[in-house]
């Protein structure tokens, strides 16, 4: 199982935190594309910059969990979606903060370790850590070394065995 | 060595809010008002909350606060630069960002102060009779606050007290995890800053309060095995040792 | 009984997912912040007031996070709901207490919380300079704590007290009124 990357979103739409393992595949790359997604030596078609990555996102989930309630009902909401190269996993908190991690296609549902990273890494190191703004405008005070290395060592653990 | 004196005139000593002394209670002329079913300070026993717990988060936000006003506001350069002697003056930028980390110690140390200082006389209160005693010497000082003042604040002892090798005035209380640093992940540029700094003016309350005066501060002193763990710096004042002296002198 | 249901939520939390740290240490820290806040703005409560309450809102903005967190609460589908969660879960959780909801308005839009007990005043009386008692609000934290944790779930409210022990009244009273729900904010629109 392979993560590609991980995204925060806060109630302004902002993307407060990103980070990326892997590039993610993409279609035409489909030759060099094997499961470890690290082959550099493809050079990645139409390479987004980081922060329209993150717009790109940003856009899908919001027009997803919108439609998601028109059909389901107030209540509902979208867990993941696949495509043919990847798999986006989302979970939001009721203050409606996104977490949203981007891995490949055979990963099963994320959404627990997302209401983890969320509980025990984003409510200890970034929000009772008064030496961070309550809120992230350009991600300020959550890229902390203790949230960093929180999510570094969860990935690793959790995911990657 | 003697340099935070400034400190200790400071704040509300005239102000009744959150009084916990059990004696000296001052009466103004005029009567303050109260419910009619008596819910005041006087009708309580002063032992009902010995135990009470709330929830660690309610302090760490209420300590986060503190940290951020603490930050915002500015005291008298002067203060600061008696007790933290700023080193390369000459160096403007180091020298602003030495002031706010200071300043930001001093504003932190000054509201633990008032505490140590209504802890101390609730506390032994407390004591059974026996050890009801407000220590005069230097080393039940220590004591009492390396035990009972700290068993009570954060649940256990702290870690361990020393008497520095160089100089005969300082000693040290450690502690390798302090509960007020619990969720303070303090940027590497700001690495001296250390939001203990609250404990250390409680500490210099309890001595005051002792009649043992000393200026305390908070230190990193991070190891492997504790990366948190914070020494907190007690330089008593020359007098103080002067007084041991003579007290061992005449046994 | 939804509100049943939430005091034995509320107890359950406080009991197995909650750290807990010595009251008087909290109670002791609070009164010497406003303390401190009374020292600094040379005894004009009004600012202090103020002062309180935008700390209050800092305060809630954070703590709401933690508030779900650990409680695993979901939203409230309306006010009343939100009123019982508030006092049976919120302030049990942070401070083991459970003020009584009651006072609703007509058109269900305000409440008031009646404390019983506050731990945060604990061993408090007010200075006697003849304005305190008047002027005030020792616990106004709570009404920004209140206002910056609803409207982190897109509720704004308007919190004040309305009564309080310390200043001789009989009961202590805040009184929350709901002015609107507000709406997901859309990214910019940069193409």
């Amino acid at each position: 199982m392979v993560v590609y990357s991980f995204y925060i979103f806060d109630r302004h739409a902002e993307c407060i935190y990103k980070k990326k393992w892997a590039p993610r595949p993409t279609s035409t790359g489909s030759k060099t594309q094997q499961a470890n997604g690290l082959a550099d030596g493809a050079p990645q078609p139409k390479a987004l910059s980081a922060e329209d990555d993150a717009k790109l996102v940003f856009g899908t989930i919001f027009s997803l969990r919108n439609m998601v309630r028109k059909l389901g009902g107030e209540d509902d909401r979208f867990i993941s979606y696949r495509t043919g190269q990847y798999k986006l996993h989302y979970y939001e908190t009721p203050t409606s903060l996104k977490f949203v991690m981007v891995t490949d296609t055979k990963t099963n549902n994320l959404r627990i370790v997302l209401h983890q990273i969320y509980v025990s890494l984003y409510v200890e190191f970034v929000v009772k850590n008064p030496l961070s703004p309550i809120e992230h405008p350009g991600g300020i005070g959550v890229n902390c070394e203790m949230f960093e290395l929180g999510v570094e060592q969860f990935v690793n653990a959790s995911l990657m065995s | 060595m003697t340099s935070a004196q400034g400190l200790k005139s400071l704040p509300q000593a005239n102000m009744a809010a959150s009084s916990h002394q059990p004696s000296a209670v001052q009466r103004a002329p005029q009567q303050l008002r109260t419910p009619s079913n008596r819910k005041t300070i006087y009708d309580r026993n002063l032992n009902r909350t010995r135990t009470a717990e709330l929830s660690r988060a309610s302090f760490a936000y209420l300590f986060g606060e503190m940290v951020s006003y603490a930050q915002k506001r500015v005291t008298g350069i002067q203060d600061l630069e008696r007790k933290y002697h700023i080193p390369d003056a000459h160096n403007e930028w180091s020298r602003v960002w030495a002031y706010c980390i200071a300043n930001h110690f001093l504003r932190l140390n000054e509201q633990g102060y008032p505490l140590g200082l209504r802890l101390l006389p609730l506390l032994l209160y407390r004591e059974p009779p026996r050890t009801s005693v407000r220590p005069n010497r230097i080393l039940p000082l220590l004591q009492f606050i390396h035990g009972p003042f700290w068993r009570h604040l954060f649940g256990r002892t702290a870690d361990a007290i020393e008497h520095s090798s160089t100089a005969n005035n300082e000693y040290m209380i450690s502690d390798n995890e302090p509960l007020v640093n619990q969720y303070i992940s303090v940027p590497k540029e700001m690495n001296q800053l250390n939001c203990a700094a609250y404990v250390a003016g409680m500490i210099e309350g309890v001595c005051d309060g002792c009649g043992l005066k000393a200026a305390v501060s908070a230190h990193n002193g991070g190891t492997e095995m504790w990366p948190g763990k914070t020494v907190f710096l007690i330089r008593f004042d020359e007098g103080v040792i002067e007084r041991e002296g003579l007290l061992d002198a005449k046994k | 009984m939804a509100s049943n249901k939430a005091a034995r939520d509320g107890e359950k939390i406080w009991k197995t997912n909650v750290d807990k740290v010595n009251a008087e240490l909290v109670t002791l820290t609070y009164g010497t912040m406003v303390a401190q806040l009374c020292s600094d703005f040379n005894h004009k409560y009004g600012e202090v007031n103020q002062q309180l309450d935008k700390m209050g809102y800092n305060i809630g903005m954070r703590l709401i996070e933690d508030f779900f967190a650990k409680s695993g609460v979901q939203r409230c589908g309306n006010l009343r709901e939100t009123a019982e969660t508030i006092s049976k879960i919120g302030f049990k959780m942070f401070l083991n207490i459970t003020p009584t909801v009651s006072n609703w308005s007509a058109d269900n839009k305000s409440f008031s919380l009646i404390f019983d007990e506050n731990p945060l005043a604990d061993c408090v009386e007010l200075p006697n300079d003849g304005r305190a008692q008047d002027e005030l609000w020792f616990s106004n934290i709570f009404c920004g704590i209140l206002r910056g944790a609803l409207e982190m779930v897109q509720m704004q409210v308007e919190a004040h007290y309305v009564a309080d022990v310390l200043r001789g009244d009989e009961t202590t009273e805040m009184r929350i009124t709901l002015l609107r729900y507000m709406e997901d904010e859309m990214p910019p629109d940069d193409e």
